[in-house]
C-alpha cells in the first residue's frame, strides 16, 4: 500500500491511529506490527514472508552477537555480524541482482545463471539497509540487542518508512521502539509535517510528473532541445517533491505515532556544490554509506588514491542501490567523479566564485544527471542526452513545447519556489497566531485539494519500485 | 506551538479523514453515477484466493476511490483547480474557446490504421455492389482553431488523405463537408458525436459521393427537443463550468418504419427514443443508442437500399438519410457478427457505405468482420 490513496488516507490510517491509541499503551507495538503486516501484506501478498524471515533471523543475530561480546569472543561476534550481513545482502541480491546479472551474462554469452524474471519486494532496500545496520550497530556498541521479538519486528516492518525510507538506523530508533511519549502536540506538528509532505507527491510531484513523461514518451525525432531541458527540470522536481514527500509524509506519521525520524531532505536544489547537494539530498542512504561502507573501507584516513577509490566504490554502490540497471551505475559514477574532482580542486575554485556560480554549477550538473537515473533504456538516454545539448540535430522548441510550457509554467514556478527554503523561512517569521490559524488553513486547504487529485487521480506512480 | 493550536489542528485532521471514512462506508452506495456517466465500482468479492492474488486489494482500492463521499464534488473540485493552475486540459479533455470540451486524439497506430484499410478493401473486393468509405474528422481536427494555442493531438486530416488516396472504396469527404462549415454547430460542445446539423452537412458528403441529388436545409424546420444536455466529454472530463447542449432534430419521422434489433430480436424502433431525454445518455435519443442492426424502411420505395457500416455517428445521419433511400440497414460491427458479403446478397442491398468517426476507427477492434 502506498501512502497516496484513498484507501490509505480514510481507512488505513484512520483504523490504525484508532486502534493505537484505544488499546492499552503496552499493546502499541503489537498494533504497530500487526498494522505494518497488512500495509505490507497489501501490495506485496507472499513476499510478507520476507518481513518474518527478516525479523527472526536477524533478532537472534544480534542476542548471538551481544552474547558473544559480553564473554569476550569477539571473533564470534564478528562471525555473528558477517553471517547477518551475509543474510541480507543475500536477500537483497537474489531478489533485486539475480535477473540483472543473470541477462547481462546473457548478452555476454555467458548462460550459467537462468534469468529468473524474479518480482522485486517493495522497498526491500530499504528494510534490509536498515536490519543490517541492527546487528552492525549491537557489535559497535551503539546499540543494546532487543530482547523482544515483538519489539524488534515492530522495528522491522514499521510502515511509516517500510517501502520508501528514510533509511533508519537501529541506533537512532531503538529506545524509541521500546517506548515512547504521544503528546498531542507531537501529533499536531505530525500532522504538519505529513500533509506537506502530501501536498508536495500529489499537487507537485505527480503534476510536473505527466510533463516528464510526456518529454520522455517522445520519439527522438519529435523532441526539441527546449523540450528536453524543460523535460529534465521537470524530472528534477517530480523526484525531490516525490521523494522528500514520501519522506516527510513517514515523517509525520511516525510523529502521529509518537516516533521522532531525522530529517531526509534539506533542501538540496540550493546547494552550491556537488558535494554539498549530496549533504542534503536523501540523507539517510548518504549517512548509511558513510558509516556502514566509506568509513570500514578506512574513510578518509588513508592515502589520497586510496581515498578517491573508495569514494568511487561507495558511489557505485550508492548508483546501483537506486535500482539493477546500468543507467543507475552510471549515474552513481558520474556523480562519484564529480565528487572526486571537488574534493581534488572545483571546490577551492567554488569557493573563488560568486555564490551564484556554485548554484549554477551544481542546478547544471544535477539536470543532466537525472535523465541518466531516469532513463534506463541506453540508446533512448543517448538520443535525450544528446538532443539536450543541440547534438541530434534536433529543433530548439516547437508548437507543443509552447503549449506544455505556457500548461506547466505555473505550477513548475511554484515548484522551484517551494523547492528553496523561502516558505519555511517566511512561515517562522509570521507571530504565533498568525502561524497557526494559516497552519490550520493550509491543512485544511491540502486535505481538499490532495482528496480532490486522490480521487480523480489518473496519474499517481510510485517511483521506487526499482529500489 | 500552543496546546489549543496542537487540539485543533489534531481535531481537524481526525474529522477530516474519520468523517470521511464514516460517511463513505455509511452512505448508501450508488450503483450508476449519472454525471460520469459509468458503473462504479462493485464491492469486492472476499475470498482466499482474491486475497492471496491481491485481487481483493485492487477492487478495494477502486471501490474506494469510486464511492468516497462527495465523489462528484471532488472531481470537479480537481477540474477546477486543474485550470486555476493554469491547465489548459483536464483527463485528456481540452478546456476549448466557446464553452467547448474537445477531446485530445491520441495518434493512432499506423500499422494497425494500414490493417484496417486492407479490410475495407477486401470488403470492396467481397460484394457485388459499390462500397463507400468515410471517416468523419472530430471536433478536434474540425475546430482544430478553437483548441488552445499549439495543444497536441493527432493529424487526422492528413492520415484520412493518406487512406483515402491508397483505398480501391469510393470515399467521402466527409472532413471537407463538415469544415466548410465549421463556424456553425455541427459538434456538440460537451459531447463527442456532431450535431444533427454536422449530421446534416455529412449526409450531403454521402449523398454527393453516391451521385444522388443534395438535401436542402431550407426544406427542413429545426426543432429544439433538449437544452440540458451534457454529454460524454462533459462526464470524462470533470469540467462543471460550461452550459449544457442543445439536441435539435430537423426530419419529422413520420411515415418510417424503424425496426431495432437490441437484442437480436426484431422490435419496433423509432427514429426518435424521447424517453432518452430524461436521461443522463441523451445522444441516445436518436435511434434509442448501440444496437447490432438497426432496419429503417421509408415511404420511397422506389429508391435505393444502402447498408451502413457504422458507429454510433450515423444514429444522428439516419433521419436525414430517409429522405433519399428506401431501405436503410445499419450494422453495427461491435455487436454483430454476420457476414456482410451473405446479408448484402439476402437483402438485395444497391450500395454499401462504411462510415466512422476517426477515433472510433482507429481504436475499433471489430473491423476485421468487413471481410468476411
Amino acid at each position: 500500500m502506498v501512502f497516496s490513496t484513498p484507501i490509505f488516507l480514510f481507512y488505513f490510517l484512520v483504523l490504525t491511529l484508532l486502534a493505537y491509541y484505544v488499546v492499552p499503551r503496552r499493546f502499541r507495538n503489537l498494533v504497530l506490527l500487526c498494522a505494518s503486516l497488512l500495509f505490507y501484506y497489501w501490495g506485496e501478498q507472499t513476499y510478507v514472508v520476507i518481513m518474518f524471515l527478516s525479523t527472526a533471523i536477524d533478532f537472534t543475530h544480534g542476542l548471538l552477537v551481544e552474547r558473544c561480546k559480553s564473554r569476550g569472543n569477539d571473533r564470534g561476534a564478528r562471525m555473528a555480524v558477517a553471517s547477518s550481513i551475509l543474510f541480507n545482502l543475500a536477500l537483497l541480491f537474489f531478489f533485486k541482482y539475480w535477473d540483472f546479472i543473470a541477462s547481462s551474462l546473457q548478452a555476454a554469452g555467458l548462460t550459467f545463471m537462468p534469468v529468473l524474471n524474479i518480482h522485486l519486494p517493495i522497498g526491500i532496500s530499504f528494510y534490509t539497509f536498515q536490519t543490517m545496520s541492527y546487528t552492525i550497530d549491537v557489535y559497535r556498541g551503539d546499540a543494546r540487542a532487543q530482547r523482544s521479538i515483538l519489539n524488534f519486528g515492530t522495528f522491522v516492518t514499521l510502515f511509516p518508512q517500510l517501502i520508501a525510507g528514510p533509511i533508519i538506523k537501529y541506533k537512532d530508533l531503538g529506545d524509541q521502539i521500546d517506548s515512547r511519549d504521544t503528546s498531542v502536540e507531537k501529533f499536531a506538528s505530525g500532522v504538519q509535517i505529513f500533509m506537506v509532505g502530501m501536498a508536495k507527491k500529489v499537487l507537485i510531484a505527480n503534476n510536473v510528473g505527466m510533463l516528464w513523461d510526456i518529454c520522455k514518451a517522445m520519439a527522438p525525432a519529435e523532441l526539441t532541445v527546449a523540450g528536453a531541458w524543460l523535460g529534465a527540470l521537470a524530472f528534477s522536481l517530480q523526484i525531490y517533491f516525490d521523494f522528500s514527500g514520501y519522506s516527510d509524509m513517514a515523517t509525520g506519521l511516525g510523529r502521529m505515532l509518537g516516533f521522532e525520524f531525522l530529517p531526509n531532505f534539506d533542501h538540496p536544489y540550493v546547494s552550491r556544490s556537488a558535494t554539498e547537494f549530496w549533504r542534503r539530498w536523501h540523507i539517510s542512504l548518504g549517512t548509511w554509506f558513510r558509516e556502514y561502507l566509506y568509513i570500514p573501507l578506512g574513510g578518509s584516513r588513508v592515502r589520497p588514491a586510496r581515498r578517491y577509490l573508495n569514494l568511487l566504490i561507495v558511489w557505485a554502490a550508492t548508483g546501483i542501490w537506486h535500482g539493477a540497471s546500468w543507467n543507475y551505475l552510471i549515474w552513481g559514477l558520474y556523480f562519484g567523479l564529480i565528487l572526486v574532482l571537488e574534493k581534488k580542486f572545483v571546490l577551492r575554485l567554488l569557493d573563488g566564485l560568486p555564490r551564484w556560480a556554485g548554484h549554477l554549477y551544481t542546478l547544471f550538473l544535477v539536470l543532466v544527471s537525472w535523465p541518466i537515473f531516469a532513463i534506463e533504456d541506453f540508446g533512448h538516454l543517448t538520443a535525450y542526452l544528446k538532443t539536450m545539448f543541440g547534438l541530434g540535430g534536433a529543433a530548439l522548441a516547437d508548437g507543443s513545447l509552447v503549449y506544455y510550457l505556457t500548461s506547466y509554467l505555473p505550477i513548475l514556478a511554484v515548484a522551484v519556489l517551494a523547492s528553496t527554503p523561502l516558505g519555511v523561512r517566511l512561515y517562522h517569521k509570521l507571530p504565533q497566531w498568525t502561524a497557526q490559524i494559516a497552519g490550520a488553513v493550509l491543512v485544511l486547504a491540502g486535505l481538499t485539494l490532495c482528496t480532490a487529485y486522490l480521487v480523480d487521480g489518473t496519474y499517481n506512480p510510485f517511483l521506487y519500485f526499482r529500489f | 506551538m500552543t496546546k489549543k493550536y496542537a487540539v485543533c489542528l489534531t481535531a481537524l485532521f481526525c474529522a477530516f479523514t474519520g468523517g470521511v471514512f464514516l460517511l463513505s462506508l455509511l452512505l448508501p452506495k450508488q450503483e450508476f453515477s449519472q454525471l460520469e456517466n459509468r458503473y462504479l465500482e462493485k464491492a469486492p468479492a472476499l475470498s482466499l484466493e482474491a486475497l492471496k492474488d491481491g485481487e481483493f486489494m485492487e477492487d478495494a482500492e477502486a471501490y474506494v476511490s469510486d464511492h468516497i463521499v462527495g465523489r462528484d464534488f471532488w472531481v470537479a473540485a480537481k477540474a477546477w483547480c486543474e485550470r486555476l493552475s493554469g491547465k489548459k486540459e483536464n483527463n485528456g479533455v481540452y478546456f476549448a474557446k466557446d464553452d467547448t470540451l474537445i477531446n485530445r486524439v491520441e495518434e493512432p497506430d499506423p500499422d494497425l490504421l494500414a490493417q484496417d484499410m486492407d479490410y475495407v478493401d477486401a470488403l470492396v473486393g467481397n460484394v457485388p455492389v459499390p462500397v463507400y468509405f468515410g471517416l468523419i474528422p472530430t471536433a478536434a481536427a474540425t475546430w482544430a482553431d478553437k483548441l488552445p494555442a499549439g495543444a497536441p493531438t493527432a493529424d487526422e486530416l492528413s492520415i484520412i488523405d493518406r487512406l483515402y488516396f491508397s483505398t480501391g472504396a469510393e470515399t467521402i469527404d466527409m472532413a471537407g463537408a463538415l469544415a466548410a462549415h465549421k463556424g456553425e454547430a455541427i459538434y456538440y460542445r460537451t459531447d463527442h458525436h456532431w450535431t444533427s446539423l454536422g449530421a446534416f452537412y455529412g449526409a450531403n458528403a454521402l449523398l454527393e459521393a453516391m451521385g444522388l441529388e443534395p438535401l436542402d436545409l431550407n426544406n427542413y424546420h429545426k426543432t429544439t427537443v433538449s437544452q440540458d444536455f451534457n454529454g460524454t466529454i462533459f462526464s470524462s472530463s470533470g469540467v462543471r463550468w460550461v452550459r449544457p447542449d442543445q439536441i435539435d432534430t430537423y426530419v419529422s419521422g413520420e411515415g418510417v418504419k424503424v425496426t431495432s434489433y437490441f437484442d437480436g430480436t426484431p422490435t419496433e424502433g423509432s427514429l426518435y427514443v424521447d424517453s432518452y431525454l430524461e436521461k443522463k445518455d441523451k445522444y441516445s435519443y436518436f435511434l434509442g443508442g448501440n444496437q447490432p442492426l438497426c432496419v429503417i424502411e421509408t415511404e420511397h420505395t422506389g429508391a435505393p437500399k444502402v447498408l451502413l457500416v457504422r458507429d454510433s455517428y450515423s444514429d444522428s445521419l439516419a433521419p436525414f438519410l430517409t429522405e433519399c433511400f428506401s431501405q436503410i440497414h445499419l450494422f453495427d460491427l461491435r455487436y454483430n457478427l454476420t457476414s456482410i458479403k451473405s446479408y448484402v446478397e439476402e437483402h438485395d442491398i444497391d450500395a454499401v457505405v462504411v462510415l466512422y468517426s476517426f477515433s472510433n476507427f482507429a481504436g475499433d477492434k471489430n473491423l476485421f468482420l468487413l471481410g468476411r
